[in-house]
């Protein structure tokens, strides 16, 4: 019993002895960077870690606060929400893990801190985030929409007729510091860059994933366009989805009617 | 009494001495832009994979990064004044257009905060995708028929443009801090004028050869010689 | 190789004496100088983490690396499977701890004059010098999306090895993580692991409470053994609450079929919640029900192994704790324990018990606690009684067996990385074991001469522990 009353007394002993600035988990949240994060992203944030020449795609460089999965404009700085929501997520085909067991208040510092690897944030206030109306039901109609926007907008110069990744364009594409990167491919996977809900792939392209190729259409969607095209997005992945059901019956009866996406084809 | 007043403030007018009728001195700077040695071979551009602006151009297009007029002089180098009277701020729109799978200018020089207008004449979507290290990235599609994109930078830096579904082509944005700048035409020829008098460094910056600087003085409004003669390498 | 014949020789010897026995079944490969490491410099090299990441200080787990063990070894960007890696990496770890260190023991049961065996004393026996520690060779991760492995060979010091831990899992099951079933030989889901802890010297390196058996006592089990049976479990997404539930065989991880036809089983839960600045806090209850066979047939008056009959039962139940504040780290323990009166008195079950002998049973708790100065530094220190509460047989002193542990150190990693570990460390650890032989080993192995006085063992450790 003596001894248990020792070890306790050198705890708190040791307890007091240690300065911290906050209060924070484990040290600090430098040090919860430097433990979690520096690996890859290093420790100025630069995304040069030790790691970072073996990983692909590579880790964000923070000093440019170029961040892909946002809900503000191109160009703008994101939320806290939106950094918040990156690291308790993560980035799906990436290195980037879901931080999940992370206590709240230590992902919330490391959002702060994070922040301070770029003068932009003393500078700039984050964007406005975008306005996403409500999501109308899914018609056929809805989705001959999308798929006419997606023949259009000239997707599938990149993604590919069938979303695949596989377009003219997409064996030439460089992300901005000049490392090669695949568009996304429909078909392969069942979860986007930033999140697995409609919502989340609306926002991708009114927003634009920055840094990469993938450009905002914000200025070029009006009224329902957007969402008519996320329903059509959503027929190319393989999941059973209420997108996907409506799709089949359409073409169940209207067989070879549609002209098929690409550089001939007007869409419908 | 209201009267009164108006005709003392006409007096107070009629009274007040004219200003001088002084002519602001403005000189200006001329020169030609050059270069010794061989410079790497521009290789024409394949535009197969897109039809509608191969069709465009009768004979394919050359690369620009180094773009070679007559008598070994250089085109869209650009010059401006790096240290001396900034000049103010132009508030004119500079122009970028997407035309035939082209940015034209291939550069575009403007001053921060200058307005900056982004069109695309073409038949096919373009992103107009510029990469800027010290001004917001930002990507944005532009279909053929969007209205143009308006827009300007803050801070200044050479912003090189691409358009990620068409990987030939490669522009940029000369965000400067001044005024006085100029881009050399095909024949390497430029000139800045509107000028004060005084003492001028002027730097010339070329996209693949880097920088060159330039001292001139100006005393009243004569037109100063500086000519930039930039060392070419094949690679 | 310990572990089978301590264990088998254990039953046996003991079945076949009568009364009293000093001997203790010795569980586990409790020579501390023997590896129980869980960390793995292959998870960081696939990953591109730092050790940090996943673990407070390797090779304790923090809550990142608990959820990515708890879904498989798994982090679950589509990129876990072997077919993302290249084909040149394996997954494959190696540990091992250089030394040196000093065990001095008191209360020996000592030949008076050496070599003349008539007459005994009780004495200290010192010894220190420069030593190794027994090897880790580890390797696990994904066989396929949502199938993960483990397979640990150990060694002791005399690169004598054994199979440690081999499990196949597979991990959630129709796609929840509420599902997950291991199979194979594997550590029990104890909150506060013994195998991926941080003491590494003889005495400091095991909880006396996972592996203390009252004296006299033959049940052959530690809660801190691994053990080979099939286990289900799940958690929620981050991890915070957890359950398992397992079926062993009751031979303590012995592989072979040793014992005889029983089964134990082994529950746990925990759940975690967040406190704000202070940290995650992790609060879980267990519970074991084990059988031991009292008894063996025999060809020729030797016990036949696997034929165990006349099963006895025992129990392990008990409290864990996970607490943080900021940068300190409490784990607070609490279990009792019981075991039937056959195996209290080793009695075999064809047998009348000893007069008035009951089950013992006792109370042990530990609190440790770690400060981490950084991701790199931390400081150890655990304080620990067993208390028995009932002797098996009348007459005993009530404090036989009684053990009072204490241990403090440090580890300093001067770089961390994601290829490989390295951790400076040092350990001062000292127990007292009332009337019997310390459960490190240190010693002879006798119990001392007086049946109540305390031994005490000192371990004190500076070594360099490394990993690739």
């Amino acid at each position: 019993m003596r001894l248990v009353y020792i070890g306790l007394l050198v705890s708190a002993v040791a307890a007091s002895s240690t300065t911290q600035a906050q209060p924070s988990i484990l040290g600090g949240t430098r040090e919860d960077f430097r433990r979690y994060c520096a690996g890859c992203h290093g420790n100025a944030g630069d995304g040069q870690g030790e790691n970072a020449d073996y990983i692909d795609p590579k880790p964000r460089d923070f000093t440019l606060a170029t961040f892909k999965c946002r809900s503000t404009p191109s160009g703008s700085l994101p939320t806290d929400d939106d950094l918040y929501n990156t690291v308790r997520r993560g980035l799906v085909n990436s290195n980037m893990p879901a931080w999940r067991p992370l206590a709240d208040v230590q992902v919330h510092q490391l959002v702060e801190y994070i922040k301070t690897f770029s003068p932009r944030w003393k500078t700039e206030k984050p964007g406005t985030p975008i306005s996403i109306p409500p999501e109308p039901a899914v018609t056929t109609d809805d989705i001959l929409a999308g798929r006419a926007l997606f023949q259009k907008m000239e997707c599938w110069k990149c993604h590919g007729p069938e979303g695949r990744g596989n377009g003219p364009s997409a064996s030439t594409l460089t992300d901005s510091k000049d490392q090669p990167i695949k568009p996304f491919n429909f078909a392969a996977s069942s979860r986007f860059k930033c999140g697995s809900t409609n919502e989340d792939l609306y926002k991708i392209f009114m927003t634009g994933l920055d840094g990469t190729p993938m450009p905002s259409f914000a200025d070029n969607f009006k009224g329902d366009d957007a969402w008519h095209l996320v329903h059509f997005l959503r027929t190319l992945q393989q999941e059973e989805r209420p997108e996907k059901v409506v799709w089949q019956q359409y073409l169940s009866t209207h067989q070879g009617q549609l002209k098929p996406i690409g550089p001939d084809g007007g869409g419908q | 009494m209201m009267r009164a007043i108006g005709a003392v403030v006409l007096g107070a007018i009629a009274l007040a001495p004219s200003a001088p009728r002084t002519k602001i001195l403005a000189g200006s700077v001329s020169g030609t832009v050059t270069f010794t040695g061989t410079p790497p071979k521009m290789k024409p551009i394949d535009m197969a994979k897109e039809p509608s602006c191969a069709k465009q151009h009768a004979t394919p297009v050359e690369t620009e990064t180094v773009v070679a007029g007559p008598n070994d002089a250089l085109g869209f180098v650009v010059v401006y004044v790096s240290a001396g009277d900034m000049g103010t701020a132009a508030t004119q729109t500079v122009k970028f257009d997407q035309h035939g799978c082209q940015y034209l200018p291939h550069i575009q020089a403007m001053h921060t905060g200058q307005p900056l207008e982004i069109t695309n004449s073409d038949q096919t979507s373009h992103n107009i995708h510029p990469l800027p290290s010290k001004n917001p990235e930002w990507n944005k599609s532009q279909p053929p028929g969007a209205p143009p994109i308006e827009t300007k930078y803050d801070n200044a830096e050479f912003i090189p443009v691409k358009c990620n579904v068409h990987p030939w082509m490669h522009g940029y944005f000369a965000v400067l801090n001044t005024g006085h700048f100029a881009v050399t035409a095909n024949d390497g020829s430029y000139t800045i004028t509107g000028l004060p008098p005084g003492k001028y460094t002027l730097t010339a910056w070329q996209e693949k050869f880097g920088t060159q600087t330039a001292d001139i003085t100006i005393t009243g409004s004569e037109t100063a010689k500086a000519n930039f003669v930039f060392k070419a390498t094949p690679y | 190789m310990l572990l089978t014949t301590g264990i088998l020789g254990a039953i046996l010897t003991a079945n076949v004496a009568t009364g009293t026995t000093a001997f203790r079944a010795y569980t586990a490969s409790l020579n501390a100088t023997a590896h129980k490491s869980k960390s793995i410099p292959a998870f960081a090299r696939k990953y591109g983490l730092r050790c940090s990441a996943c673990h407070t200080a390797w090779p304790e787990l923090n809550a990142f690396g608990q959820a990515f063990r708890d879904n498989g070894y798994q982090l679950g960007n589509d990129r876990d499977s072997p077919i993302f890696k290249d084909a040149s990496y394996l997954p494959i770890a190696l540990r091992i701890t250089p030394q040196w260190h000093e065990e001095s023991t008191t209360n020996q049961t000592v030949d008076a004059v050496p070599g003349d065996s008539s007459v005994k004393v009780a004495r200290r026996l010192t010894t220190h010098g420069f030593d190794l520690s027994g090897m880790d060779f580890w390797t696990a991760g994904t066989l396929y999306k949502n199938i993960s492995f483990v397979l640990l060979f150990s060694s002791d010091p005399f690169a004598s090895f054994h199979f440690e831990s081999a499990f196949i899992r597979f991990d959630n099951l129709a796609n929840s993580p509420w599902l997950n079933v291991k199979f194979g030989k594997f550590e029990l889901d104890n909150m506060i692991s013994e195998k991926r802890f941080l003491f590494l010297s003889n005495n400091g390196g095991v909880y006396q409470s996972y592996h203390f058996v009252p004296v006299g006592d033959n049940t052959g089990f530690g809660i801190g053994d691994n053990q080979l049976g099939v286990e289900l479990a799940g958690h929620n997404k981050n991890s915070y609450t957890r359950y398992s539930a397992s079926i062993l065989s009751s031979s303590d991880g012995t592989p072979g079929l040793p014992t005889g036809n029983s089964y134990d089983a082994f529950f746990t839960f925990s759940q975690g919640f967040q406190a704000g600045a202070l940290g995650v806090e992790r609060i879980g209850a267990y519970w074991y029900l084990g059988q031991q066979s009292s008894l063996y047939r025999t060809s020729g008056g030797a016990p036949i192994a696997g034929s165990g009959v006349d099963n006895k039962s025992f129990y392990r139940v008990g409290l864990s704790g996970d607490l943080y504040a900021g940068p300190i780290e409490f784990m607070p323990f609490y279990m009792h324990g019981r075991d039937d009166p056959y195996l209290g008195t080793s009695t075999p079950g064809n047998q009348a018990l000893p007069t008035g002998a009951i089950g013992p049973q006792w109370n042990a708790e530990f609190l440790e606690t770690h400060e981490y100065l950084n991701s790199r530094f931390v400081l150890l220190q655990r304080a620990e009684i067993v208390r028995m509460s009932q002797q098996a047989l009348p007459g005993t002193p009530t404090s036989l067996g009684d053990i009072d542990a204490y241990s403090f150190g440090g580890r300093w990693s001067p770089f961390m990385f994601s290829r490989a570990g390295l951790a400076v460390h040092a350990e001062y650890s000292l127990t007292r074991t009332v009337g019997n032989v310390p459960i490190s080993g240190d010693g002879v192995g006798l119990p001392p001469l007086n049946p109540t006085g305390s031994v005490w063992s000192s371990s004190l450790l500076f070594a360099f522990d490394f990993a690739f």
